[in-house]
């Protein structure tokens, strides 16, 4: 009785309340989106949901030790699979990103955001005072183990990913203490880095996206009609939503694929600002909650770790109702616990095993 | 050490989050709390999370509470199509009730290029028997429309056949993205009987979508079509469905409570446009088109002559209207606008001629009236008249004439010598009384003619004596049309009302109840003596029923014809004479009315090209007369015997080859 107590007592209590509740929403939301998707796609999610708990309290559980030790070897291994995947991945809407074992497959980019959350705890924490004495060396050693997986992730190409492993880094380069100036000086080298490649790394077809983004009235594609149809079904809902499994874009199809990248405007157009509103001040304390998590641990690499988790939930978050509404252009990136798919579900429980792994942790045992 | 005192720094500030955001940890006891304080980078990635969940906010913010109700309009009209219902057009029939225009179901195929894939061309191709080019051609139609375009209708093959038609439906289902369109096409029964005096329709072009037309409505171009097309034309009503993004219909229980964002008017029925019945009689237009038809060009109008209704009125040769408004190909469209004997003009009101020797009877009125001559003074003629250097000349020498005689024998030169007391100027105040050089006020683009007067010859090269002997008659520049000298004349034979022709008697629902009935319009009662009509009206029975009278060929027995024949010289200077017909040749004119007293009906009769008005026009006036009389106004046929001197029964063979 007293262990248990005890376990539960470990349990980080407004944590799992922001994720429960994001769980439930996102199911909720997912029951009416996949009402005209393809049968069996609601229970293949439950499904991933429970394995993604799974995950979840197995990673929690894990000795921090452990997790110090693999560190390295999981970002030689995924960085391995990223390689393989260029060679004999399965090609899904014209990019290589999956393993595919029969319907099921294995994105290894998805694998690299929790592998470079880890490798960056790790290298950052390693050697407090070489970080002080030393940083160049960290911040050239820790841009180039981000940079080589995010550029392979791009020749997939995934842009929507790559951008996420390079947001993801830079987050976590900004979090750590060093030198400000430090940061500065990176920062607008890397800004200049960026552009050069928007001018000339991009696939045509990323471009379009962009340009779309850009002056939607052009559309030489009808790339801007799924972007312009997610707007109808966010501002249709007006304050209270059009009813719950009764949003026309989302049942009549006016929303493209909208269970992975526009689930937020199937909320949008059923539930209305008051169920957006509700949907940001979930998502909200969820991220800043994870903060005051890393804020409170005393030690550097559980500190490090869920500051990454952190920026990882915020990246998606933003990014993902960012495009949904209009801001940002389309780019894939889901929606933390209201997107469908394996990869998105089983990325994120994993990452969140890790908040709770070291929100337990914060005291030394 | 400068990194080190940044770092220190780093820690050194501090923030309020573990205490406002996290009162567990600090009621957990732990006692070394200063070092939980969060850093510098911290801090500000709390304040960039609150910050853009804000920005978000604020765009939802506007997106649905500010524009939502023009979004929702927006996503609204995603799944509901509206269709409009097409009003049918409204039939125009003839006096009695026969459909001269109607309307026929057709059957088009459309197809929104968005919802049709490849198999589904395919299959559409096979099903409407479609070429490898014209399937090629359709792929490369529908595969050029991108963003909103894709979206809107494409027209890919109208007015089907019935067996095409069932194949279509019969494969629906397999045809998304396919719509199959019922509409109405105008039909002409009579085919190109009265087609001048009905006009034809076509798509409506860029000018009329901005007047309210759509896309593939059909407007009045020419003739009643067009002046009637308000009142024709109805107002079209619309049908809205649901349909998905697919384009698939979607009932309102699929949509269970998501049809109630659909607007409450779900349906509008149409409003069919009115039937015109005309004063037209098919069976007298019959009449006439087929008397017209024994020439290669030529014109006529009857008129009733105590209330100006038109009855008939043709123009020869004429196009089959079934086949006009962009259903002809560029070729035939070419060989109808080329065609020397010009079947697209409507040679009874939109052309005008000279009216040659009809035109007598007007200085003949102005010298009665305005007692310029004793009409029995005879004045003799040699053949020729000299006016100055100019030799002026007539069909033969008549010798001393009349008055009578030379009305009825076309005497030009008792007209010179008339012409001379008379002047320009009252021969134009008289024209004028008649309805010449006046617009008629049927509105069907019909042309005015023209009456000269002293200020316009003043305005246009000085006048000299010779122009009002040409204009006597009816040369020179009087140009006058086929139914201003009907109308004219019905004017003489009523006894001096000049009518407003009228062509449409009533406008009825489609039910048959009436809306608009019109009735004649008297223009001008005429300031004629009845002694100075009758003394024409005998002239001009003469001219056919006498025996020297320049229509005595036309003479039919026991038929009661006042008339004039006319002789119009034509512009010496004309182009283009290879077209088989001699364009040099005369105009013939026979314009009259019948009975001669009391007159029933007026009619006039232009022959293109036709020669001498007595010889060709008249007889083909006089088989229209007749034809009146036997068969549509028996009771009014006049009876010969009773009449006494009114007709006089022929006792002498004509004088052959006529009176010249």
């Amino acid at each position: 009785m007293s262990a248990l107590r005890r376990t539960w007592s470990l349990v980080d209590g407004p944590l799992t309340a922001a994720v429960v509740a994001l769980i439930g929403l996102g199911l909720l939301n997912l029951y009416s989106a996949t009402r005209v998707a393809p049968k069996g796609m609601f229970s293949s999610q439950l499904m991933w949901i429970a394995i993604g708990l799974v995950l979840l309290v197995g990673v929690a559980v894990l000795d921090q030790q452990l997790l110090k030790r693999l560190a390295w070897p999981a970002y030689l291994g995924v960085t391995g699979l990223l390689v393989a995947v260029l060679l004999v991945g399965k090609v899904v809407n014209g990019s290589r990103r999956w393993f595919g074992w029969g319907s099921y497959g294995i994105q290894p980019s998805e694998l690299m955001k929790l592998s470079l959350i880890l490798l960056g705890a790790h290298l950052f924490s390693s050697d407090p005072q070489g970080l002080v004495h030393r940083p160049w060396r960290y911040v050239l050693k820790w841009h180039a183990l981000w940079i080589v997986p995010a550029l392979l992730i791009l020749k997939q190409p995934d842009l929507g990913t790559a951008l996420l492993c390079g947001l993801l880094a830079l987050s976590l380069f900004f979090l750590v203490p060093l030198p400000p100036k430090l940061k500065l000086w990176v920062f607008s080298v890397g800004l200049s880095g960026a552009f050069l490649v928007v001018r000339f790394g991009l696939k045509e077809y990323q471009k379009k996206r962009l340009l779309t983004f850009l002056h939607p009235e052009l559309d030489p594609t009808g790339t801007g009609y799924h972007a312009r149809q997610a707007l109808f079904a966010i501002g249709s809902g007006r304050l209270f939503g059009k009813g719950y499994l009764r949003g026309t874009q989302n049942h009549l199809q006016f929303l493209p694929e909208h269970w992975t990248d526009f689930p937020f405007a199937v909320w949008a157009e059923e539930w209305g600002l008051c169920g957006c509103l509700l949907l940001l001040a979930c998502f909200l304390f969820l991220i800043l909650w994870t903060l005051h998590i890393a804020s409170a641990c005393r030690d550097r690499f559980g500190r490090y770790l869920v500051l990454g988790c952190a920026a990882l939930l915020f990246w998606h978050v933003t990014i993902n109702i960012a495009m949904v509404i209009g801001l940002a252009p389309v780019v894939g990136v889901t929606l933390p616990l209201v997107s469908y798919g394996g990869s998105s579900v089983l990325t994120v429980m994993a990452a969140l095993g890790l908040v709770y792994n070291v929100s337990a942790r914060r005291f030394p045992l | 050490m400068k990194p080190f005192r940044r770092s220190k720094l780093h820690f050194d500030l501090r923030i309020g989050l573990t205490t406002s955001l996290a009162p567990s940890s600090a009621s957990s006891g732990e006692p070394n709390a200063t070092s939980l304080r969060a850093p510098l980078p911290l801090r500000i990635a709390v304040c960039v999370a609150v910050v853009a969940f804000l920005g978000l906010a604020g765009r939802l913010v506007q997106l649905q509470a500010l524009l939502g109700d023009d979004y929702l309009q927006r996503s609204t009209n995603n799944f509901i199509r509206e269709r409009e219902l097409e009003a049918v057009r409204g039939q125009i029939r003839d006096r009695r009730g026969e459909v001269l225009a109607d309307n026929r179901p057709t059957f088009h195929v459309y197809a929104t290029p968005r919802y049709v894939s490849q198999v589904t061309l395919g299959r559409l191709a096979r099903l409407l028997k479609l070429s490898e080019e014209q399937r090629e051609a359709l792929a490369k139609k529908l595969g050029s429309k991108r963003g909103g375009e894709a979206s809107k209708q494409v027209l890919v093959a109208e007015d089907i056949s019935r067996d095409q038609l069932a194949a279509l439906e019969s494969e629906k289902d397999l045809l998304p993205g396919i719509d199959i369109e019922a509409r109405t096409r105008r039909v002409y029964p009579q085919k190109a009987t009265a087609a001048h005096l009905l006009g034809y329709l076509n798509m409506a072009g860029p000018e009329d979508l901005k007047r309210g037309y759509k896309h593939g409505d059909y407007v009045g171009r020419s003739g009643l079509e067009q002046k009637l097309e308000q009142k024709l034309r109805g107002s079209p009503g619309f049908e809205r469905i649901f349909v998905d993004a697919h384009g698939r219909r979607k009932s309102e229980n699929e949509l269970g409570k998501m049809a109630q964002l659909a607007p409450q008017e779900m349906r509008r029925d149409p409003q069919p446009g009115l039937t015109a019945v005309l004063t037209i009689d098919l069976d007298l237009q019959h009449i006439v088109e087929e008397a017209l038809s024994r020439h290669a060009s030529a014109a006529a109008a009857v008129v009733e002559a105590d209330t100006g209704r038109v009855l008939a009125m043709a123009s020869y040769p004429s196009p089959d209207p079934n086949l006009l408004g962009g259903r002809l190909t560029r070729g035939e469209a070419q060989r109808l606008e080329s065609d020397p004997f010009r079947p697209l003009l409507d040679k009874s009101l939109r052309e005008t001629y000279y009216p040659g020797s009809t035109f007598k009877i007007i200085p003949a009125l102005a010298a009665l009236e305005e007692g310029l001559i004793d009409p029995d003074q005879k004045q003799v003629c040699y053949g020729r008249y000299e006016l100055g250097r100019h030799v002026f000349r007539c069909m033969k020498a008549h010798g001393p004439v009349p008055l009578h005689e030379a009305l009825s024998q076309s005497c030009n030169v008792y007209f010179y010598h008339l012409a001379e007391k008379v002047g320009l100027e009252r021969m134009a105040r008289w024209a004028e009384r008649f309805g010449f050089g006046q617009p008629m006020g049927l509105g069907l683009g019909e042309a005015s003619g023209f009456v000269p007067t002293l200020d316009y010859y003043k305005q246009h090269g000085g006048f000299r004596g010779g122009y009002a002997l040409n204009t006597a008659l009816g040369q020179g520049a009087v140009r006058a049309s086929v139914l201003q000298l009907a109308m004219a004349y019905a004017a003489l034979g009523n006894g001096g009302k000049l009518y407003q022709p009228m062509l449409v008697e009533r406008l009825e629902t489609p039910s048959g109840d009436s809306v608009e009935q019109f009735a004649p319009q008297l223009r001008a009662q005429l300031p004629i003596l009845p002694s100075s009509l009758e003394r024409l009206r005998r002239a001009l029975v003469d001219v056919v029923a006498d025996h020297k009278g320049t229509a005595s060929t036309a003479f039919i027995e026991g038929l009661d014809v006042a008339g004039k024949s006319g002789t119009a010289q034509v512009r010496k200077n004309r182009r283009g004479e290879s077209s088989g017909w001699d364009q040099l040749n005369d105009h013939a004119w026979f314009v009259g009315y019948s009975p001669s007293r009391n007159a029933k009906i007026a009619v006039a009769v232009l022959i293109e090209h036709g020669g001498l008005g007595g010889h060709v026009a008249a007889p083909t006036a006089t088989r229209i007369i007749q034809g009146y009389f036997d068969r549509i106004d028996p009771e009014h046929k006049p009876r010969p015997i009773a009449e006494g001197p009114a007709i006089k029964l022929r006792t002498t063979l004509p004088a052959s080859a006529g009176a010249r």
